[in-house]
């Protein structure tokens, strides 16, 4: 921050000013910039606890909207010049990111409608709306609604900014540990882990925070998150140095440590599904289960014509019987990937990542309509072994030197043959598509670039993702074919494994 | 001997009476008796239990009803039937189809060994044992399939006073009473919708392997698409019209629009009573009848495309919760409008509200709790049947039926789902083909666009003319809801204004339900 400062040092005092016109009146100054002033000595009052000498009492509830971090002289700079990405990180923010739309979407005419639906009343006052398209704070119900309306702002990602807004430009922050500025509410985001950690609780869900089916019915998208594909398609607000864009195996452990850490949510979200419904039963209350959205969207929805996605998948059914819904192809397929690409070390006496996923499918799809606490029971402690295993294989991956994804066209191959039916969906076609993209680089539209991606993969990536789109003006795949995707896949030339 | 052979040595022989011993109770004999007589029966004398008749084959009835049999049955009614799909049901259950193959490999069975596919595509198991399993296998869903099995009525209703029986007597042999139009609805809906007492239900796993979809049945356009073997009596001479009066024949309702709508509303009880009767006996998990049955649902709950706007939302979810399955829908739409011709609310939601309110409980909602909430909702469906089946032939009939075109154009313009779109289509085109206060042409066009947009069309066209090849059914239906336009569809609904002044209502002519 020091040396930003001293890039604009000509015209900090300037843009102050006018960035007190600027601002609302409630809204409280940046503190000036304690080197800006020559020969000052720099002060260092800096208590672990985010006070310092003469900071306002009211500071530390109201520095959370994104406003006070927009100043030009801060975050809200402008994007042309060769300034430090973090001076714009705001700007881009505010133009180029979907999160800063967050609360405007809940005006939309499809927002309201579901509002409607659900009897919610407005969707931009409705708790379960806001809960996440609105700021990420524990103290989120007490906000002023014009914070709210920030959408998903800075604090939302950066944690909760009251305790280190004053302080995290002094240079002294720039002394602080990851534990340091945790304890002050800043989230640690320079690691995949802390990343997709806060991702997850809303583009996966937790216990409190749910897409399920009656949200979806009522017009809610369907919620299908890997991580290293949003990180991608994600207007990047910061700069790489020391993060993990630094290391050599950025996209690789973004996709393995992603996965991992997803399995583990969608595992801990599936489990709370059971308890909820299991203790709605025993209470006699009404109960969402089955909660159609564990189970694959298209297994139902899906035209009952001769051409449809069905029929497309020749050579029978994938279930133990016809007409049961699978459980999301999305996260199976996802599971059998990252245990394949990357082979986490197995603890003796547990089961791999794709192996739970697989057991979790089987109590889940026996009798899946059957709502019945001894079912419910024994799907939660399958989930529970998921849950386990995904945390653990993310923890060795972690942990890990360098991933590495053996993601060669022979071992996707094998990975088929071992189980063709779970193949057979577009979900696990997609995910196979983003596993070949984290392996061997972004699609050369998007985002960071590798240098080792050779433009011939890259190309045959983009036409490979170009062919799973939905035909025009569907929702579905309805015309999704498997064979033509495998063949397809095959085709790209793909380097038999990354070269470290 | 074939049976054939037997039957013809038997009407040669003309011994019928010493015959009945075998066949028939000495009660029947002496009902019989006393009408032959001169004496009616009364109720006291009692209809017999519709038990122990068993089927005698379609055989013996062609020997007689291949031509026509004077002035009371001018129609040839077999070669009538030989050119209906029902008389090729039989041929589905056969593993040289494509389609019956595919199934019988991915459920595992022999579907003309199967009782579940044996019940619809010929007759119920459940009903007595077949002299002849093979012949009547081979004879699809023939006379008897409808018109109850014949070892009790084949002799007797060869004779002249068989006419004059009511048709509660007639059901004392076994025959039943297909004029009465909720009968007639109930006996096609049992296959056409499902019922748990004869076993004829279809599951979701069946529709999973491949069966085609149930479309929406309306009474009166399937029973035109199937070939009419039969004539109502006023469609008969006018001599054969004296004397049925005289003998205080029962007859259908005049009103075509006033058999639609009686139709949707037992399609409508049905689909309740489908549900009811299959929790009764449903078992958690179990092999026989699993709970939840996904077949008893709205297909369109589940299967549609996930647009957005889409048909599904568009529809929206009245009481019940987004996301939750509701029964089968597609009676509704028309009932409604049932409802406000036997003049009671229309609100069919409102209607059905303890219903939803279980399947708002959890999705598919619990077993035990649908068969306790159907009883006061299905009373107030049989209060508007009854309401509706006084609607009969008579001069008020044209604006009465004016009335009802209009509403059913009214509930089109609004109409949520393919289905209900079809039932309304149906109700509405019979309505206008037999209603002369709109010009011809806005009849023709309205007939051919709901036609084009609604695929209403059936593959089979009716007697005399020979089944064509063309697109089976069921591809039509359902296969073509995704890509429906719904704005078009509605408004293929709008009717112009009527070109013949309204007559005075006569809304208030009609008796209020009991």
């Amino acid at each position: 921050m020091a040396r930003l400062c001293r890039a604009a040092s000509g015209a900090c005092v300037a843009l102050a000013a006018l960035a007190a016109v600027a601002c609302s009146a409630a809204e409280p100054l940046p503190a000036p910039c304690v080197d800006c002033a020559p020969g000052t000595a720099v002060p260092l009052p800096l208590a672990i606890d985010g006070t310092y000498p003469g900071m306002q009492p009211d500071a530390l509830a109201s520095a959370v909207g994104v406003s006070s971090c927009a100043t030009v002289s801060c975050h809200g700079g402008p994007k042309a010049g060769n300034h430090d990405v973090q001076s714009f990180a705001f700007t881009i923010w505010m133009n180029d990111d979907p999160h800063a739309g967050a609360y405007e979407t809940l005006h939309s005419p499809r927002s309201k409608r579901m509002a409607r639906l659900l009897g919610l009343g407005e969707a931009h006052r409705a708790a379960e709306c806001l809960a996440c398209h609105s700021m990420q704070h524990a103290s989120r119900a007490t906000l002023p609604q014009e914070v709210l309306a920030d959408g998903v702002g800075c604090s939302s990602c950066h944690g909760e900014s009251s305790r280190w807004q004053q302080v995290h430009y002094l240079p002294e922050w720039k002394q602080l540990s990851t534990s340091q500025r945790e304890a002050l509410g800043y989230r640690d985001l320079g690691s995949v882990t802390g990343r997709v950690a806060t991702c997850i609780p809303c583009h996966v869900g937790n216990g409190s925070l749910q897409v399920n089916h009656d949200l979806i019915a009522a017009g809610h998208p369907r919620l299908s998150f890997e991580f290293a594909a949003y990180q991608r398609l994600w207007p990047r607000h910061w700069t790489p140095f020391g993060k993990v864009e630094a290391r050599a195996d950025f996209t690789e452990r973004s996709w393995a440590v992603g996965q991992a850490a997803t399995l583990a949510a969608v595992a801990e979200l599936l489990a709370v599904r059971t308890q909820q419904a299991s203790a709605e039963m025993a209470a006699g209350r009404p109960h969402r289960w089955p909660e159609f959205s564990e189970f694959d969207c298209y297994a139902c929805h899906k035209s009952l014509g001769p051409s449809s996605y069905a029929a497309a998948h020749t050579g029978g059914f994938q279930n133990p019987f016809p007409g049961q819904p699978s459980w999301q192809p999305w996260y199976v397929s996802a599971g059998r990937l990252l245990d394949a690409a990357t082979a986490p070390a197995v603890v003796p006496g547990t089961r791999s990542v794709s192996a739970s996923a697989v057991d979790v499918r089987r109590v889940l799809e026996a009798d899946w309509s059957v709502a019945d606490r001894a079912r419910l029971e024994r799907v939660l402690l399958e989930a529970r072994g998921l849950q386990r295993a995904a945390l653990l294989a993310g923890r060795e991956l972690e942990a890990r030197d360098r991933i590495v994804l053996d993601l060669s066209q022979r071992k996707l191959d094998a990975v088929v043959a071992d189980a063709p039916p779970e193949w057979r969906f577009w979900d696990a076609a997609v995910q196979t598509l983003l596993a070949m993209e984290a392996a061997g680089g972004g699609p050369a539209a998007l985002g960071v670039r590798r240098a080792d991606q050779d433009s011939a993969t890259r190309r045959a990536l983009d036409e490979l993702r170009e062919s799973l789109q939905f035909p025009p003006g569907a929702d579905t795949p309805e015309d999704f074919n498997p064979v033509r995707f495998n063949r397809d896949r095959v085709a790209v030339p793909f380097p038999a494994t990354v070269q470290p | 001997m074939s049976p054939g052979d037997i039957l013809l040595e038997r009407f040669t022989s003309m011994q019928l009476l010493p015959r009945f011993g075998a066949r028939f109770s000495a009660a029947a004999i002496v009902v019989l008796g006393l009408v032959a007589c001169g004496h009616t029966a009364t109720a006291a004398d009692g209809p017999k239990p519709r038990t122990g008749f068993t089927y005698t084959g379609a055989d013996l009835c062609v020997k007689c009803h291949r031509s026509e049999q004077g002035e009371w049955c001018d129609v040839a009614t077999t070669t009538a039937w030989r050119h209906d799909a029902h008389s090729r049901s039989h041929l589905a259950l056969s593993s040289t189809n494509e389609r019956t193959r595919a199934m019988e490999v991915t459920l595992g069975i022999k579907a003309a060994a199967t009782a579940s596919c044996v019940a619809c595509h010929t007759h119920p198991v459940s009903e007595p044992a077949v002299e002849e399993e093979t012949k009547l296998l081979h004879a699809g869903i023939s006379c008897e399939t409808c018109h109850g099995p014949g070892s009790g009525y084949v002799d007797p209703h060869i004779q002249k006073s068989w006419r004059f029986l009511s048709s509660a007597e007639k059901e004392a042999f076994g025959m039943h009473d297909l004029r009465n139009p909720v009968a007639k609805a109930e006996n096609c809906l049992a296959c056409h919708l499902g019922e748990v007492a004869t076993d004829r239900v279809i599951t979701h796993q069946m529709y999973a392997a491949g069966h085609p979809p149930l479309p929406a049945f309306e009474m009166e356009a399937f029973s035109t698409a199937m070939g009419p073997h039969w004539k109502r009596v006023w469609e008969k001479s006018p001599r054969i019209q004296q004397q049925a009066a005289q003998a205080g024949y029962q007859t259908e309702g005049a009103s075509v629009l006033a058999r639609s709508l009686v139709g949707s509303l037992v399609a409508l009880k049905q689909t309740v009573h489908l549900a009811r009767d299959y929790a009764a006996d449903a078992e958690v998990g179990g092999e026989h009848r699993p709970w939840p049955e996904i077949a008893l649902y709205d297909c369109q709950a589940c299967h549609h495309a996930l647009t957005v706007p889409s048909w599904r939302q568009e529809a929206g979810y009245g009481q019940l919760a987004p996301g939750r399955p509701s029964l089968v829908r597609w009676p509704r739409r028309l009932a409604a409008v049932a409802f406000d011709q036997a003049g009671m609310p229309t609100d069919v939601d409102a209607l059905l509200s303890p219903v939803v309110a279980v399947l708002n409980t959890r999705p598919f909602g619990n077993a035990p709790d649908l068969g306790r909430v159907t009883d006061e909702s299905c009373r107030q469906i049989d209060k508007a049947i009854e309401s509706l089946a006084r609607w009969h032939r008579d001069e008020t009939l044209t604006s009465r039926e004016r009335l009802a075109i209009e509403r059913v154009s009214t509930s089109g313009r609004g109409v949520g789902d393919f289905e209900s779109a079809r039932l309304l289509a149906w109700a509405l085109q019979h309505g206008l083909a037999t209603h002369a206060d709109w010009p011809q042409d806005v009849r023709t066009r309205k007939t051919a666009e709901l036609s084009a947009l609604l695929a209403l069309q059936f593959p089979t066209p009716a007697y005399p003319r020979p089944p064509a090849p063309g697109k089976p059914f069921w591809q039509t239906s359902l296969a073509a809801a995704p890509g429906a336009d719904i704005a078009r569809v509605r408004g293929a609904f709008e009717l112009p204004p009527a070109s013949r002044p309204q007559r005075p209502p006569v809304i208030e002519a009609i008796p209020p339900p009991r």
